[in-house]
C-alpha cells in the first residue's frame, strides 16, 4: 500500500473519528490553541517593543557619540562613577582641537527651570546649554525661525530655542518667534522653534528649551560635568573616533596608564545592544511561559490521543486482521494528532494575535508580529502534534492483534 | 495445495513458564475445501487459528499458503497476505460500529489500494451475495446479529481471498440465524471457496465434510465431518 493512500485514508480516518468525538476534540484544540495564541502574544509584544524602542533609538542619531562622566547605562558602582573628576569646558575645547574625525563637538549641559510666557506657565523644562552646534548633533531641527548663533553664544544672548512641547503648551496657535519668556525670572527672546522628536523611554525630547552654552553658565550656577556632544560624517568612523577620544581626554585628564578610562563614550547604537542584554533574560522567561503553556496542551493531546488508542483497541485489531501495516495504522492516529494541533494553532494565532493587538490598543505596550511568526505558531503548534501524537501512535501500531481482536 | 501445516509448533512464556499450545500439527488443505478444526478451549484451536490467518507466527515447522512460506515473513509482509488471502469472520462480527454496512465492506479493498469507486462496486457485490443490498447504508447498531454476521462475510468475501477463516461465526447467535449462516457457508462452499472454520460445537464441525480434531496441541483426529466430531475417527 501506498503512502498516498496511508495519508489520504489517514486522514479520511482522523477526521472521522474527530467529529465523532466533538466535544472531546474542541477541548484539545482550545489547549493547543492558548498554548500558541500565549507564545504569540509574548512574541508579539516582544518585537513590538523591541521595534519601538529601535525607533526611539533612531532619534538620537547613529553618527553621534556623548563623552561624559557617567555611562549611559550604569553597571557597577554608581559612587565610583560620581566621583569622577568633572568633563570641563577645557576637555570640550581639547576635542574641538585634536579630534580629526569629529564633525561637530557641541558642550552640553542640563537643568531644570520653570518657563512662562504671559499668564501660561510649564515647570520642570529641560534647560539645555549648548553651542550653534547642537542641532548637527541630537538631530533636532529647527521649524520655525533660527537657531542661536556663534555670536549668541559669545555675547551671551538671552535667546531661546523652544521644544515642540514647549511651543505648543505656551504658545498654541500664536507665532513665538520674537516674544519674550520667562526662564526662571530672567527674560528670553524666542528666536526659534524645535520640531517635535517624541519619546526617549516613555520621556519627551520636546519638553525643552535650548539656550548658548555661556548664557546658561552665566545664569546657572554650580560646579558642573559637560556632555560633549560629537556628530561624525560616516557612522563607519564611530569605533575609531572612539579610539581617538579616548586618547585625547585620557591625556588631558591625566588618567594614569593602568587605570581605566574615568569617563565615558556613550554611543546610542550601543545603547540597542545593551537594552537587548537586559532584556533578553526577561524575553526569555516570557517565551518560557509560552512554550510551558504548549506543552501543557501537548501533554493534552497526548492524553487524548492514549484514551483514543485505547478506546479503539478493537478497532485497531481489526483493520490490522484485514491488512493495515503498522505504518498505516501510525499514519492514521499522527494525523489525528496533527489535525487537533493544526486546528488549534490556527485558532491560537487568531486569539494570540488579536490579544498582542488588543494589548497594544488598551496599554502603552505596541505589539507587532512578523508574517513569518504566524507561519512559526501553526507549523510550531502541528509540530507539538507530531512529537506528542508518536507515542500513542507507537503504541497502537505495537497492539499484537491477536490480543487487541480479544479486548471487550 | 492451498495450506500445508507442517510441523507446526507454538509456544508461549507467560509468567516464566514456556506454554505449548501447539505440539507439532501438520495439516493439508486443498483448494476449495470445507474444513472444520474442532476442539476443546485450550487444545490449540485458536493458535492454529491465528497462524493459519497469519496473524501469528510459528516458533518451529512451515506453513505454505499458496506455495508460499508464510512462516518466518515480516509483520508487513503478513499484512499484505492477510489483506490479499485471508477473508476473517469472527465469532463477535468485528464490524466497525461507526462505519456504514457498505464501508466496513469495503475496508479490505481500502488497505489493498483499490480506487473508490472500484471498491464501491465490489462492496455492494459481496453484499448481494449475502442478500444485503437493501441494508447498504445502515450501521452495524441497526443490524441483527444474523445480519452483522452477513456484512462480516461480505467484507470477507469482497477482497476475494484464497481462503474463508471463520471463529465460531454462529457463537453468538441463536440456533435459527446460526442455521442461516450455516446454509451461506453451504452457497459459499458450492461456489467453490475454500473455508476454515474453528469450532468447539460437534454439530456444525459434523456438517462440514472433512474435520480436524485437536488435543492438547496436536492434532487428534482427521476425516470426514461427522466422524470427527463425534469423535470416532483415527489420524
Amino acid at each position: 500500500m501506498s503512502w498516498r493512500i496511508d495519508l489520504v485514508e489517514g486522514a479520511s480516518i482522523a477526521v472521522r473519528s474527530l467529529s465523532a468525538h466533538r466535544l472531546r476534540t474542541v477541548l484539545t484544540t482550545v489547549g493547543v490553541g492558548i498554548g500558541v495564541a500565549t507564545l504569540l502574544a509574548i512574541i508579539g509584544i516582544t518585537q513590538g517593543l523591541d521595534a519601538s524602542f529601535e525607533k526611539q533609538l533612531a532619534t538620537l542619531g547613529s553618527t553621534s557619540v556623548y563623552v561624559s562622566k557617567q555611562p549611559w547605562v550604569q553597571l557597577g558602582n554608581w559612587w565610583e562613577f560620581r566621583n569622577r573628576k568633572n568633563l570641563t569646558l577645557a576637555h570640550v575645547d581639547a576635542v574641538r582641537a585634536q579630534c580629526g574625525l569629529c564633525e561637530t563637538v557641541t558642550p552640553m549641559v542640563d537643568d531644570n527651570a520653570d518657563v512662562a510666557f504671559l499668564g501660561n506657565e510649564l515647570s520642570t523644562v529641560v534647560i539645555s546649554g549648548a553651542s550653534e552646534e547642537w542641532p548637527r548633533v541630537t538631530g533636532f531641527e529647527v521649524s520655525k525661525g533660527r537657531f542661536f548663533t556663534q555670536t549668541d553664544d559669545d555675547n551671551r544672548g538671552l535667546v531661546a530655542v523652544l521644544g515642540a512641547d514647549v511651543t505648543d503648551t505656551l504658545f498654541q496657535d500664536l507665532n513665538p518667534i520674537g516674544q519674550t519668556i520667562r526662564i526662571g525670572k530672567k527674560p528670553f527672546t524666542v528666536v526659534g522653534t524645535l520640531a517635535r522628536k517624541g519619546k526617549l523611554l516613555d520621556s519627551s525630547q520636546d519638553l525643552r528649551v535650548v539656550i548658548p552654552f555661556r548664557t546658561f553658565t552665566s545664569f546657572f550656577a554650580g560646579r558642573r560635568s559637560y556632555t560633549i556632544g560629537i556628530s561624525v560624517k560616516n557612522p563607519d568612523q564611530l569605533d575609531a573616533v572612539e579610539d581617538q577620544l579616548v586618547g585625547i581626554l585620557r591625556r588631558i585628564r591625566q588618567t594614569p596608564p593602568e587605570r581605566p578610562d574615568d569617563f565615558a563614550i556613550n554611543r546610542p547604537e550601543q545603547l540597542a545592544s545593551t537594552y537587548q542584554q537586559l532584556t533578553g533574560a526577561l524575553y526569555g522567561v516570557a517565551l518560557g511561559i509560552g512554550f510551558i503553556t504548549l506543552l501543557v496542551g501537548g501533554i493534552g493531546i497526548m492524553n487524548i490521543m492514549l484514551v483514543s488508542v485505547r478506546e479503539r483497541t478493537r478497532e485497531i485489531g481489526v483493520r490490522r486482521a484485514l491488512g493495515a501495516r503498522k505504518r498505516t495504522i501510525i499514519i492514521q492516529f499522527m494525523l489525528e494528532a496533527i489535525v487537533v494541533s493544526a486546528v488549534g494553532g490556527a485558532l491560537g494565532t487568531v486569539v494570540g494575535l488579536g490579544g498582542a493587538k488588543l494589548l497594544s490598543l488598551v496599554t502603552p505596550l505596541a505589539a507587532t508580529v512578523k508574517p513569518l511568526t504566524i507561519v512559526f505558531g501553526i507549523s510550531f503548534a502541528a509540530l507539538v502534534g507530531l512529537i506528542f501524537g508518536i507515542w500513542p501512535a507507537a503504541r497502537a501500531a505495537n497492539l499484537d492483534p491477536v490480543e487487541a481482536l480479544r479486548q471487550e | 495445495m492451498l495450506i500445508e501445516l507442517d510441523d507446526i509448533a507454538r509456544e508461549y512464556v507467560v509468567g516464566g513458564e514456556t506454554v505449548r499450545a501447539l505440539a507439532g500439527v501438520s495439516v493439508h488443505i486443498e483448494k476449495g475445501e470445507w474444513i472444520a478444526i474442532i476442539g476443546q478451549s485450550g487444545s490449540g484451536k485458536s493458535t492454529l487459528m491465528n497462524v493459519i490467518g497469519c496473524l501469528d507466527t510459528p516458533t518451529r515447522g512451515t506453513y505454505r499458503l499458496n506455495g508460499k512460506d508464510v512462516s518466518r515473513l515480516s509483520d508487513d509482509a503478513l499484512a499484505d497476505i492477510r489483506n490479499r488471502e485471508i477473508g476473517f469472520i469472527f465469532q463477535n462480527f468485528q464490524l466497525l460500529p461507526r462505519e456504514t454496512a457498505l464501508a466496513n465492506v469495503e475496508l479490505p479493498l481500502v488497505y489493498r489500494g483499490v480506487k473508490s469507486k472500484e471498491r464501491r462496486e465490489r462492496a455492494i457485490e459481496a453484499l448481494k451475495k449475502v442478500r444485503l443490498e437493501n441494508r447498504m447504508t445502515h450501521k452495524p447498531t441497526e443490524l441483527s446479529g444474523g445480519q452483522r454476521q452477513r456484512v462480516a462475510i461480505a467484507r470477507a468475501l469482497a477482497a476475494e481471498p484464497s481462503l474463508l477463516l471463520a471463529d465460531e461465526p454462529t457463537g453468538n447467535l441463536d440456533s435459527a440465524t446460526g442455521e442461516e449462516i450455516v446454509r451461506l457457508f453451504e452457497e459459499l462452499h458450492q461456489l467453490g471457496h475454500t473455508i476454515v472454520l474453528v469450532t468447539h460445537e460437534p454439530k456444525l464441525a459434523a456438517r462440514c465434510p472433512r474435520a480436524v480434531r485437536l488435543s492438547d496441541g496436536l492434532v487428534v483426529g482427521d476425516g470426514p465431518g461427522a466422524q470427527v466430531a463425534y469423535g470416532d475417527a483415527r489420524p
